[in-house]
């Protein structure tokens, strides 16, 4: 009787278990439809924790041409208009305005500060009324299509932790490329070439190395690594045949590597076994499709005009600029362009009239090059450095002859197309060009930004690497949408 | 449980709060509300929520009451009166709460009607049941319509309330957009389309005729120019006393500032355009293009004006198979989602060799879902646009430098959706373009390398003003600077006669070139040709000559000649171990350093740079030439004297030459120079040392002190 007794409390507390739980059950379901990425994969903590190739939303650019000014271009001879700082000239950086900015080793020893305002004269150019340095008169004449931020702010003083957090939204240097990332989040447009690609190019004016980190893949599948496209015989290093091997042979030699690859997976489940054979495939098309964009022999004169002629001598800016275009329009997702030489601590006057010769025109004629064709609405070009440089001269301030260093704090970089406001001006600096006192973009914004131009959302856009999700823009970043169309 | 008297008092208290509203409407056109009373009524959209649960629930278990099972469940039964009774009588409070409310200023309109009257009716439906329901004809129908009439009625009268308080249309906003009326630039008006639009999206859902707060609407002309109960928005011309401004510009904590905190705000646009609009003297009749093209309400304006054309795509077709995509996808077709989840696709189609019509034939599958179609480079003719056509729900197409020639473009005609055509680069039938209108969304078309001229091209914009003609570069004919040749020679120091490689990129040319150290022009000076010989040291300066450009920049370029090569090099004092090159041999490798000191190919050392050479054949030696690097700023100097030293064997070496440059200067620029000895005396000569003395003391003019200068070689030529 008493087990019977027992046995029927327990059973009620079984029904009332049960019953509860269903309800509980039905509460966690009814709540779960708040939220959306529960059951979608995306952020589980499965290995494939994105889903690449797919865009998060519609997006504005497919894709990105980056003009790399590597060494930092100064903001105050090119797009940042400080009438003060001419009127100011020689005396010295009132202390309130440095705050407690950490110079670098190399005028922080300087007794003096004295302040510099530009060599050259600054026009206003287009409808928007953009202030424009005499150094880039094509890049005034685009002022309506392009728009300049001139509250750019970054984290590093020194050229390589800066150009290493600008690509990588790190300064370390383990992380992927911004290229990367665009080629793991969104993949190829077009099978025959690689999403990301790189070219190189090099100013007459005082220099700072670039290296391969800057396109690495980090942690992501090495299939997202930038491809370097080289100015010499052979562009793409290790594509052509060797000597009497013919397109035949190759895709002999091709099919058995592939079948042993096959074998090799099967065996250890190494997913860069697959990449490999991806990558040889690519490779293969690419030897048919990449002469054909090399090609500059067909390019119209009006294009030799518009990009200058040194857009035919290849390995320079101009040059880049117009392979870049080209790539582009072939549905290369991210081309990264770095010009070298923009490191101005001493003469700057005379260095940056060589440097902004070789950028200005080519740099306009890209971006009315891709409007013309009715590819700039869905391409993104950004042209920018490192960093800024300092309102005050480095080393002795004479009138046509100064140098600025480095300067982290404000500074200007420009975007055209892609859904990006044309013919905006958008933060402002201070009357001294050292803080900013509107509309602060920090380097993690910008990532954020061009990444929501490309339809990915910066936070979803993860991949997990010992044993942490890694995003582009590390745990910050807001999409400017000040800029935005 | 609540005593009967209770209840009875209940149901009094239910009467009379009926009467009273009927009082209130039949003569509510009088009353007036007691300042002390108003917080009263400012309580209705809080107590509101009590009579909509109580309601809710009596009617559901009033629907089931007559449910055989429940029929004599007596807690059922009074739990269901006395949620009734709750119910009507809170029902009542509340509408003569709302009924308080509506006397305050800021309320009027059609939406306050609809709202009132459903809100009373509740009450009286509520309560008619509440006293019929225990009659004997009051039957399972009666109790269900009026369960649903009460329910109906609540939701109705909620509707218009919440568009009072959260403005029309709150609850489907997020999800549904009206259309918006697309507004072309050339016929926008500064106020109706460009001012009002801000005041309908950031004022309008507290500043309208149904909720007229501050006494304020801004629906139209009339009411913006009426003002408020603070008086008028603005001054004409005088922004900066004008209420309007005055109010948005305050600091968003301020009490007075507008938008009020919390709600969404003005844009720095949105401000500046209202601002300019009042400084501009707030007409209401002027066009956007009125205004001179640089006027800053033109600027902003036309800017505002665009987003409202690029509203995110919505697209209302259903997703293709997936399958079929997989299928359809191959190395030169690419085939993608625009978005994740979105059934719109992205096509583009990659080599032209490999492009046939089927290519795009076999899309029909996917015809409907196609939004971009990508045709750059390909041999598309004028009769695959057929094709083309097909592709209903089409936005860009790129036709750029195909083989179409505008002939079929009014089929085209057809695509309801299509935005972007580009056809740069094609060969186009100026007749035929004449139809591009046909294509009626067509918002931007690419004409430019189409071969038609400006003036057709104005013609079409005239005809066509909804579409934006990109003409793109055109040469302006001002001539420009040629880059200057290239110099294709590799080897710069030779043994036997090389030939000079000079080229061009642009083709047709002319380079012209001299070697005497003089300055090349377009008339006298060689021009270049293939076939040149150079047998002895050279200097050649070269221009880049075409017509209709300037002349380039002068390109020099050294060719040394070096006869003899030792057959073996070697260091008696060692060069500094930064500057080492590849030994010795280095200075004898025929590969000149250029002018990066640093790249491994130049020798250098602060100390006397000796260098001794063996030749296992005696040679008849008359010049040794050491190319040496001068660069001020960083040390490096020619160096102060050279010694040659030559003989039989290494015991008799006899001083042939000591050659000491000039002192350097302050502004020396930087050069790499060969500095020439003459050996005194011709004799055949097996070994050789050479001497290359440093600086000691740096001139005062140097920065730097306490340290000899650097000596710089790359290579040695001898003659």
């Amino acid at each position: 009787m008493e087990k019977d007794f027992l046995e029927h409390r327990l059973n009620i507390n079984r029904r009332r278990f049960l019953s509860r739980l269903s309800l509980g059950l039905g509460s966690v379901a009814l709540g779960s439809l708040l939220i959306p990425d529960l059951f979608s994969g995306i952020g589980s903590d499965s290995e494939a924790d994105f889903i690449p190739g797919i865009p998060n939303f519609a997006p504005k650019a497919k894709r990105v041409i980056y003009l790399f000014q590597d060494g930092a271009p100064s903001q105050l001879e090119s797009f940042d208009y400080k009438p003060k700082l001419r009127e100011m000239m020689g005396q010295e950086l009132p202390p309130s305005v440095r705050g407690s900015q950490i110079l670098t080793g190399m005028t922080a020893q300087q007794k003096s500060f004295p302040l510099v305002g530009s060599f050259y004269d600054f026009k206003q150019y287009g409808e928007s009324k953009a202030w424009i340095s005499d150094l880039f008169p094509h890049i005034g004449s685009i002022a309506d299509d392009i728009c300049i931020i001139k509250s750019m702010y970054t984290e590093a003083i020194n050229h390589d932790p800066a150009l290493t957090f600008f690509q990588t939204g790190a300064q370390q240097g383990n992380r992927p490329s911004m290229g990367s990332w665009v080629s793991y989040g969104l993949g190829s447009e077009n099978k025959n070439l690689p999403a990301f690609t790189v070219l190189l190019s090099k100013g007459k004016g005082n220099g700072q190395g670039v290296y391969s980190k800057l396109w690495s893949n980090g942690f992501l599948d090495s299939i997202h690594q930038g491809v370097q496209f080289s100015s010499g015989e052979n562009p793409v290093l290790y594509l052509n045949d060797q000597d009497g091997i013919d397109r035949r042979d190759r895709r002999k030699m091709l099919d058995k590597i592939a079948e042993l690859n096959e074998i090799s997976y099967k065996q250890f489940g190494d997913p860069e076994i697959t990449t490999k054979i991806q990558q040889y495939e690519m490779a293969y098309r690419m030897q048919s499709a990449v002469p054909e964009i090399m090609d500059v022999s067909k390019e119209p004169d009006d294009i030799v005009k518009m990009y200058g002629p040194d857009c035919l001598v290849p390995g320079t800016y101009a040059a880049n600029c117009l392979l870049a275009r080209k790539l582009s329009e072939n549905g290369v997702r991210f081309v990264q362009l770095y010009h070298q030489g923009w490191d101005q601590h001493n003469n700057l006057p005379q260095e940056m009239a060589g440097q902004a010769k070789d950028v200005d025109q080519a740099s306009a004629a890209l971006v009315t090059d891709l409007k013309q064709r009715g590819l700039l609405d869905e391409t993104l070009v950004i042209w920018g450095g490192e960093f800024g440089r300092t309102n005050y001269s480095q080393g002795k301030l004479e009138k046509a002859n100064y140098g600025r260093d480095h300067h982290p704090r404000c500074f200007s970089v420009w975007m055209a197309g892609g859904g990006i406001k044309p013919g905006l001006v958008y933060g402002e600096s201070d009357e001294f060009g050292y803080n900013i006192v509107k509309d602060p973009v920090h380097v993690h914004d910008f990532h954020a930004t061009i990444l929501n131009q490309l339809g990915i959302d910066h936070k979803k856009l993860t991949f997990k690497s010992q044993g942490r999700r890694y995003r582009l823009t590390d745990v910050a970043g807001n999409v400017v949408k000040g800029i935005l169309v | 449980m609540i005593k009967s008297h209770h209840k009875g008092f209940a149901e009094n208290l239910l009467f009379a709060l009926n009467i009273f509203i009927i009082f209130f409407l039949l003569f509510g056109g009088g009353i007036v509300i007691p300042q002390w009373l108003q917080p009263i009524g400012r309580l209705h959209p809080l107590i509101i929520h009590f009579p909509i649960v109580v309601l809710i629930m009596a009617m559901v278990l009033e629907f089931f009451r007559f449910k055989e099972r429940l029929r004599t469940e007596k807690l059922y039964h009074e739990f269901t009166t006395y949620l009734w009774l709750t119910g009507a009588l809170f029902a009542g409070v509340t509408a003569i709460m709302g009924l308080f409310l509506s006397k305050e200023q800021g309320y009027d309109g059609d939406t306050l009607q609809f709202h009132k009257w459903f809100g009373v009716s509740v009450v009286f439906v509520s309560t008619a049941i509440y006293w019929c329901r225990s009659r004997e004809w009051y039957s399972q129908k009666i109790a269900r319509s009026g369960a649903v009439a009460t329910v109906l009625c609540l939701i109705i009268a909620g509707h218009y309330g919440a568009d009072i308080t959260h403005g029309d249309n709150f609850i489907l906003a997020p999800v549904w957009h009206p259309e918006k009326k697309l507004v072309p630039i050339d016929k926008a008006f500064v106020f109706q389309d460009v001012i009002e639009p801000v005041f309908d999206s950031k004022c309008i859902s507290c500043h309208n005729p149904d909720k007229t707060k501050g006494g304020l609407a801004l629906v139209d002309k009339r009411s913006v120019l009426k003002g408020g109960k603070d008086g008028k928005l603005f001054v004409p011309g005088q922004p900066q006393i004008s209420l309007l401004l005055q109010r948005i510009h305050m600091p968003e904590g301020e009490k007075k500032h507008m938008p009020p905190a919390g709600k969404p705000q003005l844009t720095a646009d949105e401000m500046n355009m209202l601002y300019l609009w009042v400084k501009e003297n707030a007409d209401f009749k002027k066009k956007v293009i009125d205004l001179p093209p640089s006027d800053s309400l033109r600027v902003i304006a036309a800017n505002y004006l665009k987003p409202t054309e690029e509203e995110e795509e919505q697209y209302d077709f259903a997703t293709a198979d997936d399958k079929l995509i997989k299928k359809l996808n191959n190395n030169y077709r690419a085939i993608y989602p625009i978005a994740q989840g979105s059934p719109a696709l992205g096509v583009n189609i990659y080599n032209k060799k490999t492009y046939q019509p089927k290519v795009l034939e076999e899309l029909s599958g996917i015809k409907k879902q196609v939004v971009s179609l990508d045709l750059n480079k390909m041999p598309v003719k004028d009769a695959e646009l057929k094709t083309i056509a097909g592709f209903e729900n089409l936005r860009t197409l790129n036709l750029n430098f195909s083989d179409i020639t505008g002939a079929t473009i009014n089929q085209l005609a057809s695509l309801k959706y299509l935005r972007v055509l580009s056809l740069a680069g094609t060969k186009l039938n100026p007749q035929a373009i004449k139809q591009i209108g046909a294509i009626k969304s067509l918002k931007e078309i690419a004409l430019w390398d189409t071969g038609l001229p400006d003036d057709e091209i104005a013609v079409l914009q005239k005809a066509n003003k909804n579409i934006d003609f990109i003409k793109g570069f055109k040469d302006n004919g001002k001539p420009m600077k040629i880059n200057g040749p290239q110099v294709k020679n590799t080897a710069f120091v030779f043994t036997k006669p090389i030939e000079l490689e000079l080229s061009h990129p642009i083709k047709g040319t002319e380079i012209r070139y001299t070697t005497d150290g003089t300055d090349p022009d377009s008339v006298k000076s060689m021009v270049y040709k293939p076939g040149i010989i150079i047998t002895q040291n050279t200097n050649i300066k070269a221009k880049a000559y075409k017509a209709g450009w300037y002349g380039s920049d002068i390109v020099q370029v050294n060719f040394y000649k070096s006869t003899y090569t030792p057959d073996s090099i070697s260091f008696i004092t060692a060069p500094n171990e930064k500057y080492s090159g590849d030994g010795a041999k280095t200075l004898i490798d025929k590969d000149l350093g250029g002018s990066n000191f640093g790249n491994g190919k130049w020798i250098a050392s602060q100390k006397d740079l000796i260098v001794y050479m063996q030749f296992n054949k005696p040679v008849d030696l008359h010049t040794v030439t050491l190319n040496c690097l001068r660069y001020i700023g960083t040390q490096i100097f020619l160096p102060i004297a050279i010694e040659v030293w030559g003989g039989k064997d290494a015991t008799h070496l006899k001083l042939l030459s000591t050659v000491k440059p000039a002192a350097p200067k302050k502004d020396d620029p930087f050069i790499v120079k060969g500095i020439d000895c003459q050996l005194a005396t011709n004799r055949a000569i097996s070994c050789l040392k050479i001497i290359a003395k440093p600086i000691q003391n740096l001139p005062k003019w140097d920065p730097v002190k306490k340290q000899p200068g650097w000596v710089f070689m790359d290579e040695i030529f001898l003659n």
